[in-house]
């Protein structure tokens, strides 16, 4: 049995990669694509919540609200401008992946590649017997509950909730119901990539703010989803609960091997079975 | 009589004041400058090392230009040319093309980055000087070859000086339990396996630990070092994941374990933002800050050059500069080059300076030491450096222990 750090470590991680795969889900099964510049709307979260507290003197838990709602409209602007633009799948995904380096750049530009931090937000930890819990964990912990909590709820008792479940099971029966899917989609768009700058915005008290801290949340959100399901929301949930709880494991019993381990671990379930944990069989 | 003694008055006035406006002119003699090359990550995950260096080299430089120097009576000086590599091999190889093809340069000076096999394998060739760091690859048994590579001059000898920083701090901490060595995947090779050697032939108790690049979550490293027994944690030259060890080890209540890391601090205000000012407090870092050393003999010219170029430095960006680390690079191997050229009789032949270069003695910003590679054509060339510790206390970075430089045998 690893030690106790090592399984909060574990939560704390699933819980981020929960967050950041439900939102990119969401997203596919609605619009059918993958947004790959969920994980730079993550940084971008991070840097909104940093510059709210310090220079703003916004309170945290307003600051990780306002960087959903900047991801929220970036994101709707990015499905309105290039997305619905972009033609195919295939375009969709070199355009998004094109916004990669825009996205970085970007951030590099304005707030240089300095490593910042918000260590001041929620210091402390919690004492349990050997054991220590940092708050900023905490936070994260019981900020993904509410999350999930939240999204719950919209998706099976609002209106809202039931066009998008409508819309992602029957596209054209929703639509011959007078389901709007262009605005959905929107609506939709903004709700995954509000996820994706909450989700950098609660971790940004734990670990450091830099343009190129997109990368590894986006590589293992696309890992949780793909084990989970592609298309599945519960998928999402139990792929990122796995993937999160296996790297932190795995790091402290292999070392760096972990990172090799994990990625074939994946490959073999997938081999065994390829929609995912939770995904539709293709037969 | 009087109008010719006027017009003979006027004509040796004349003679007079075109002697002094020669004189003036001779003493105002023109200085010719030495195109040089800096090729450093720009841009990128390491950028930040990269822009934080450049105004302290320019500034040095500035100050160096003041003087120069003479070669056959003639006065030099050098200019830089700073080139983008990115921190990639595309990157560098670019730059380093742009550098000797386009710029015509013929010296390439303060490199350091992880690109050293693609900027040598564009510079050996065009007999490019090029004056950078060992380490990793970089190293006799690694990638490079003393024979094939006769203009690669290791004038910064980050290898040793990794040896030498955790002798400085057992000199400080001569209690010690055991020192970890946390450093990413990308570091392996050969460099690494010679300093572990060292370590363990200075009889130096170590644990190492590789975590792959980009890593945030450090805490079954942190369990696993503590489960080694270490209380010390030493890493090879990454600000985030030093800023977020130094965090983390902390919130899991390990406050005992002291960390480390090389390549200098940026500023003490980013570890402070990023891991909290009481993680922070003791955190031990590579100096440069040649006003601190005590055990080495410096020069007190440099000393001043030091202080004025760190001056100059925060009056144009008009804040405090707190990146010390930088000594050991452009401005020693632009020493190094000069007092080469000097002794070799000539700026342009890359063979004679080599030659004066290898097995020379200089007197540079870290110190006067020897070069090694006299004795045979193939050895490596390596320089010195003293080995300068400091720790965080409070917002600022003060003097924690040295260890004097140990010739290469």
């Amino acid at each position: 049995m690893p030690p106790v750090e090592i399984l909060i470590e574990g939560l704390t991680q699933s819980c981020i990669l929960m967050t950041m795969a439900f939102g990119m889900v969401l997203v596919y099964s609605i619009l059918g694509i993958l947004n790959w510049t969920h994980g730079w709307l993550y940084m971008l979260g991070a840097y909104v919540v940093f510059f709210a507290t310090t220079a703003a003197g916004i309170p945290f838990p307003i600051g990780i609200l306002l960087a959903g709602l900047a991801m929220a409209v970036i994101g709707i602007l990015i499905k309105k401008f290039i997305i619905d633009h972009a033609g195919n799948e295939l375009y969709v995904g070199v355009a998004t992946l094109a916004l990669i380096g825009v996205l970085e750049g970007a951030a590099t530009l304005l707030f240089t590649g300095d490593d910042r931090g918000l260590a001041t937000i929620l210091p402390g930890v919690l004492r349990l017997g050997v054991v220590a819990v940092s708050y900023q964990k905490m936070a994260v912990i019981g900020f993904t509950l509410v999350v999930m909590a939240a999204m719950y709820f919209v998706l099976n008792h609002t209106k809202v909730g039931l066009a998008i479940r409508a819309v992602a099971q029957q596209p054209v029966a929703a639509s011959l119901y007078g389901i709007s899917t262009a605005r959905l989609s929107l609506i939709v768009m903004g709700i995954g990539c509000a996820l994706a700058g909450m989700a950098g915005a609660i971790t940004a008290p734990i670990y450091s703010i830099n343009p190129f801290i997109g990368m590894s949340p986006q590589i293992m959100a696309l890992l949780a989803i793909v084990l989970g399901g592609l298309g599945s929301l519960t998928g999402a949930i139990v792929g990122g609960l796995i993937i999160g709880f296996m790297n932190s494991v795995m790091a402290y019993y292999i070392s760096y091997v972990s990172e090799v381990v994990l990625f074939a671990l994946i490959i073999l379930i997938l081999l065994v079975r390829p929609q995912g944990l939770f995904g539709a069989s293709a037969k | 009589m009087k109008k010719l003694r006027g017009l003979v008055t006027i004509i040796l006035v004349a003679f007079m004041a075109i002697g002094m406006f020669g004189i003036a002119s001779a003493a105002a003699e023109e200085m010719t400058f030495i195109n040089v090359a800096v090729i450093s990550p720009l841009s990128g995950p390491a950028g930040p090392w990269g822009q934080t260096g450049a105004p302290l080299y320019d500034a040095w430089l500035e100050l160096f230009n003041k003087e120069g120097f003479r070669v056959n009576g003639k006065l030099y000086g050098f200019k830089h040319i700073n080139y983008d590599s990115m921190n990639t091999p595309e990157g560098a190889a670019a730059a380093t093309k742009r550098a000797i093809f386009e710029d015509k340069v013929k010296f390439i000076v303060g490199h350091w980055d992880a690109t050293f096999t693609t900027v040598q394998a564009i510079s050996t060739p065009a007999k490019v000087i090029m004056l950078t760091r060992n380490g990793n690859e970089a190293v006799a048994g690694g990638v490079y070859d003393a024979k094939k590579m006769p203009y690669v001059v290791f004038a910064t000898p980050a290898n040793e000086m990794f040896v030498n920083d955790i002798k400085a701090i057992v000199a400080a901490y001569p209690k010690y339990k055991r020192i970890g060595l946390a450093d990413a995947t990308v570091g392996k090779g050969v460099g690494v396996d010679q300093i572990d050697k060292a370590l363990a032939k200075a009889g130096i108790r170590t644990h190492r630990e590789w975590y792959p690049q980009g890593t945030k979550d450090y805490s079954p490293y942190i369990t696993r070092f503590n489960e080694a027994g270490c209380d010390i944690i030493y890493l090879a030259s990454d600000p985030m994941a030093t800023m977020l060890i130094l965090k983390q080890r902390w919130d899991m209540g390990f406050k005992h374990i002291k960390v480390g890391a090389t390549g200098g601090m940026l500023s003490p205000g980013m570890y402070i933002s990023v891991s909290g000012k009481d993680a922070a407090q003791g955190l031990m870092a590579e100096d440069g800050d040649i006003t601190l050393i005590k055990k080495t003999k410096i020069n007190p010219k440099y000393i001043k050059m030091y202080k004025d170029a760190m001056a100059l430095v925060s009056k144009n960006t008009g804040k405090p500069y707190y990146y010390t680390d930088w000594t050991a690079y452009g401005p020693t191997h632009i020493q190094i080059l000069a007092q080469a050229m000097v002794k070799a009789g000539t700026v342009d032949d890359p063979d004679k300076i080599m030659k004066a270069i290898r097995g020379g003695t200089f007197d540079t910003m870290v110190g006067k030491y020897t070069m090694s590679g006299a004795k045979t054509y193939g050895s490596p060339i390596v320089f010195g450096n003293p080995g300068l510790m400091s720790k965080m206390q409070g917002e600022e970075q003060v003097y924690l222990s040295e260890s004097p430089w140990v010739p290469v045998p």
